[in-house]
């Protein structure tokens, strides 16, 4: 049976140390801009975590959300595109498709979750930081847009070790790199189309919510709500 | 590719191109190399050991070959090396089980940075001008024996000073045996992360001078005063763990975390309750949750150690009724005793004490009345509470409590030195300007320096003897805490070094053996490497490995990246009998808060710590996550103080103190209390490379020189500072304003 790779985050696990954002910058050769350019709004993070304060001092909340890619059933950013750049791959992952790419950015005006990023320029990394990128992920050169694949080429190497093992593959062996590093176990990855794997047995929580679900996106990501500590519940 | 996939690719084009003029044509787009021929690259992974913080969390690291551009007998050319390409955490390492905080994550950078000293250099200009020349090694190294031999025929041996941060496993012991060897007195460690107050509480509440380990997983209800455990203190990763098990490990259970303090820290901001309590009033609001209490009887007596040092314990604690200290806390009476009667009925239950609590002159009394709180709740070496991890004495390793010279002992310590060798420490940057660091190193006649980057305090040595990055050397270390199980971590170098560099200890050793005489005899060890496997050895006794050939355990260590153990026990210090002073609730502050109406509180940085990681591109690029700025520094204000004095959003500040100035944007967040000022460490960097030089503004330079009485380290919590409006800054930061939703048009 095909995979159907999803995501769930626990908000009530995630303390938002983002530890994430330095493991996909390292994953994915993401590189840095610059002051200038990130006061620009140009810094490029396939991950990021939003943080929402609420109320005044001294009765002060914050929430934490780590939020890429949703990897939408019914993506928005697809159809828009010219050129096929941004296409949904037989997995069920919106992928991009970089030298197909030219950059009208009309993905990134349709996509509700702004986590899609432009190249404004060519990338620059000073010398000798180049030999740290990752040979496994293309460079991506101005003009083109890039975003979360949930380490597709991850997911493609134990795939296609799975096969010449002649075994099937489970999820417990495949992690994005930002799920790889969380600390608290707050981000889970997985087969969707398995129903015993950890990452459905997560979506199936009665803390569960989808990001902006009214759009009707159907994202692969699912978002388990912050629990309230109940005096009574220890 | 096989022959049939190959056909069928021809015959799906030829399809496509019949079809082409008369029909739809097909939207499929054919791959001429089936997914399964693809050969992804083929890595190894080695494990190393994460140097960035004193927690000490195993790595493992992927590697694969690549051409580099090196320089050899200084000729340039293409080498293929093995490359580092990616850093996790050790799935099999007891403190953080697979996991890696952001800082880690970035630890990468240190190899391949573009600002590496990439051989040896002898200053060519005036001291502190940054004017260097290469020299080769053996020029570099008969230089600091000449010099050596020098102390030495003058008797002057004791003018040898070895000043470092916190030197890990048998590096601390080697520099240790080399200066007892050679006449001097031990070496100075300055490192402005370290908890050398709580260290001292627990040496007299538990007979145990260590950092605490937590087991957060099991407990029910934390509170913590000030202890950024989540981010930057202590264990970090470990923590963290425990606290995604704490709140969603077990079924039907879900941990409550109350966190006190002023300033919201990253922690904070992850609690179910935050309390602003006053600054340095810690130690008070613990004792007043004690009295509750003992009061009402929600807990049996107690009578430890712990207890018997706070004075009116047996009595129950009367002056710290919460009606009494409710108006000296700044928290409501009623809202104590709330607390109180929390913590008693959902044990397990845990205090954790860290920072600015410990950083005002009472900082011993407020560690001291957790430790006692703790004690109350039964929650000392049980489940769900605070013990302390096993550390097993390999080899001539130093208590991380022995040779801290934390205080203003530093600079006195250095006028007196004629050679300073110089490790892992910037006090230039990070000690308080009362302190005169610089002048008192301008003293010194010849000082060495081990560092890979051109820091503030490197700047200023005669010789640069560059050591590798960590992932090129020899690493060791016996974590202080985060686990109960027993470890050595032990990591030999993962990938060539990259630049003419060699490893501090190597150089140490041949150092040694060129002076001769004494020195030469107590380090007969070829390397460190040599070092590192006699100082293991041992250990094989007391593992299920003893039949193993010595070799064969040997290569076993570095293949797991370290020796591991449950069931060793903690072997507890010497009981500390000594009764210090600590009748002070209330700390002292230096300004005077007619003219300084703000408290002053530095806070260590989520991305660069107290400034040493300030050189990374990647943790400059991380949003902070509270503020989400990038690139800067800024002034933390609470929205009702900054209206008083007509600062808004995207002001720059000046801020005063009786020790300095400094300017920098305001930002205005409502996590902050009114009477605060707030800064993150780390940026303002005279030196440290490109992308860390001439960068914000760094807010040691208004820390006034007050101890924390009865330990003498620096109370970096207790300076009072003035602020106003000077004109418009801007600073880089990833969202809008703190109240909305990032979006594309804000963000231009």
């Amino acid at each position: 049976m095909a995979h159907r790779w999803g995501m769930a985050v626990d908000l009530d696990r995630c303390t938002g140390c983002e530890a994430c954002v330095i493991a996909c910058r390292a994953e994915n050769n993401i590189p840095t801009v610059g002051e200038q350019q990130a006061r620009m709004g140009r810094a490029l993070h396939w991950i990021r975590v939003e943080r929402y304060y609420e109320g005044e001092f001294p009765d002060v909340k914050v929430k934490f959300q780590p939020v890429f890619c949703q990897q939408c059933d019914n993506a928005p950013c697809e159809p828009v595109c010219p050129t096929y750049a941004s296409y949904h791959n037989a997995e069920g992952l919106n992928a991009q498709v970089y030298n197909r790419c030219i950059g009208t950015r009309y993905c990134a005006n349709a996509c509700p979750y702004t986590v899609r990023f432009f190249n404004f320029f060519n990338p620059v990394w000073d010398r000798p930081f180049h030999l740290q990128l990752n040979p496994d992920v293309s460079v991506r050169q101005v003009g083109v847009m890039e975003k979360c694949t949930f380490c597709v080429q991850r997911i493609k190497a134990a795939e296609i070790h799975a096969h010449e093992e002649k075994r099937e593959l489970k999820d417990e062996v495949l992690q994005p790199a930002c799920v790889q590093t969380c600390a608290p176990k707050a981000l889970v990855f997985g087969d969707l189309n398995d129903p015993e794997s950890e990452v459905s047995r997560l979506q199936r929580s009665r803390r569960g919510s989808k990001l902006l679900a009214e759009l009707g996106t159907k994202p692969k990501v699912t978002y388990l709500q912050r629990d309230q500590w109940n005096e009574k519940d220890a | 590719m096989e022959r049939r996939d190959f056909l069928k690719v021809t015959v799906l084009t030829g399809a496509t191109a019949a079809l082409g003029g008369c029909e739809k044509p097909v939207q499929t787009l054919v791959r001429f190399l089936p997914e399964q021929d693809l050969v992804p690259g083929v890595a190894e992974w080695k494990p190393s050991l994460c140097t960035l913080c004193p927690a000490g969390c195993g790595l493992i690291v992927r590697i694969m070959p690549g051409d580099a551009e090196v320089l050899r007998n200084g000729k340039p050319g293409v080498v293929q090396m093995n490359l580092a390409k990616k850093l996790e955490g050790n799935p099999a390492h007891p403190i953080n089980r697979g996991k890696l905080c952001a800082r880690g994550q970035a630890g990468l950078q240190l190899t391949y940075h573009p600002d590496r000293i990439r051989n040896p250099l002898r200053r060519s200009g005036p001291r502190g001008a940054g004017a260097f020349e290469a020299v080769t090694w053996d020029e570099a190294m008969n230089q600091v024996v000449a010099k050596l031999h020098e102390l030495q025929s003058q008797n002057q041996a004791d003018g040898l000073r070895f000043l470092s941060g916190r030197l890990r496993g048998q590096r601390g012991g080697l520099v240790r045996t080399f200066l007892r060897a050679f006449g001097a007195p031990p070496a100075l460690t300055f490192d402005p992360l370290d908890e050398p107050v709580l260290r001292r509480a627990n040496a007299l509440s538990f007979g145990v001078a260590k950092l605490p380990s937590f087991d957060l997983a099991y407990a029910r209800y934390v509170i913590s005063f000030g202890a950024d455990f989540l981010g930057t203190w202590n264990s970090p990763v470990a923590q963290a763990i425990g606290y995604g098990e704490m709140r969603q490990g077990q079924a039907g259970t879900r941990g409550n975390l109350v966190q006190v303090e002023q300033r919201m820290s990253y922690t904070g901001a992850n609690a179910d309750e935050w309390i602003a309590s006053r600054p340095g009033t810690e130690g008070a609001f613990a004792l007043s949750l004690a009295h509750v209490i003992l009061r009402d009887k929600l807990r049996p007596l107690s009578d430890s150690d712990a207890t018997r040092l706070i004075p009116g314990w047996p009595s129950g604690l009367l002056d710290y009724a919460p009606t009494t200290v409710a108006n000296l806390i700044g928290v409501p009476a009623s809202r104590i005793e709330r607390v109180a009667r929390e913590l008693a009925s959902h044990p397990p239950a845990v205090v954790i004490i860290g920072g600015a609590p410990l950083a005002h002159s009472n900082g011993l009394f407020n560690a001291v009345a957790a430790n006692a709180l703790n004690s109350l709740l039964g929650s000392v070496g049980g489940r769900g509470g605070i013990y302390f991890s096993p550390q097993l004495p390999v080899g001539e390793v130093t208590d991380a409590s022995e040779n801290v010279v934390s205080g203003a002992q530093l600079p006195a310590e250095l006028s007196a030195a004629k050679l300073l060798m110089l490790c892992g420490a910037n006090p230039v940057f990070a000690a308080p300007p009362g302190w005169n660091i610089s002048q008192a190193l301008d003293k010194i006649p010849f000082i060495v320096s081990f560092a890979s980057f051109v820091d503030e305090t490197t700047s200023l040595a005669d010789l640069i003897l560059p050591d590798h990055s960590p992932l090129e050397s020899w690493l060791d270390d016996i974590p202080e805490s985060g686990s109960p199980t027993a470890i050595v971590t032990v990591a030999p170098p993962v990938v060539t070094p990259l630049h003419d560099t060699r490893a501090m200890p190597d150089v140490l050793l041949a150092i040694a053996h060129q002076v001769g005489g004494t020195v030469a005899k107590v380090l007969p060890a070829e390397n460190f490497e040599q070092m590192l496997q006699s100082a293991i050895a041992p250990l094989q006794k007391i593992s299920p490995d003893s039949a193993l050939d010595p070799d064969k355990f040997w290569a076993k260590v570095q293949q797991q990246g370290g020796w591991w153990a449950d069931g060793v026990k903690a072997r507890p210090s010497a009981p500390t009998r000594e009764k210090p002073l600590l009748n002070s609730t209330s700390p002292k502050f230096e300004g005077d808060a007619g003219k300084f109406a703000f408290f002053f509180q530095p806070y260590i940085s989520q991305s660069f710590l107290d400034g040493a990681l300030a050189h990374l591109p990647w943790m400059q690029e991380l949003p902070d996550v509270l503020s989400t700025a990038m690139w800067g520094t800024w002034v933390e204000m609470n929205p009702k103080a900054a209206a008083a004095l007509n600062i808004e959003q995207g002001d720059l500040v000046e801020v005063r103190s009786q020790e300095g100035n400094l300017r920098a944007p305001v930002l205005i967040s409502p996590g902050i209390a009114p009477d605060l000022i707030a800064m993150p460490l780390g940026q303002g960097h005279k030196s440290l490379g490109r992308y860390a030089r001439d960068r914000g503004a760094n807010p040691m330079s208004l820390v006034a020189p007050i101890q924390v009485d009865e330990v003498g380290s620096l109370a970096w919590a207790a300076t009072r500072v003035a602020v106003s409006k000077v004109g418009k800054a801007q600073l880089a930061m990833f969202s809008g304003g703190l109240f909305e939703r990032p979006s594309e048009l804000e963000q231009r």
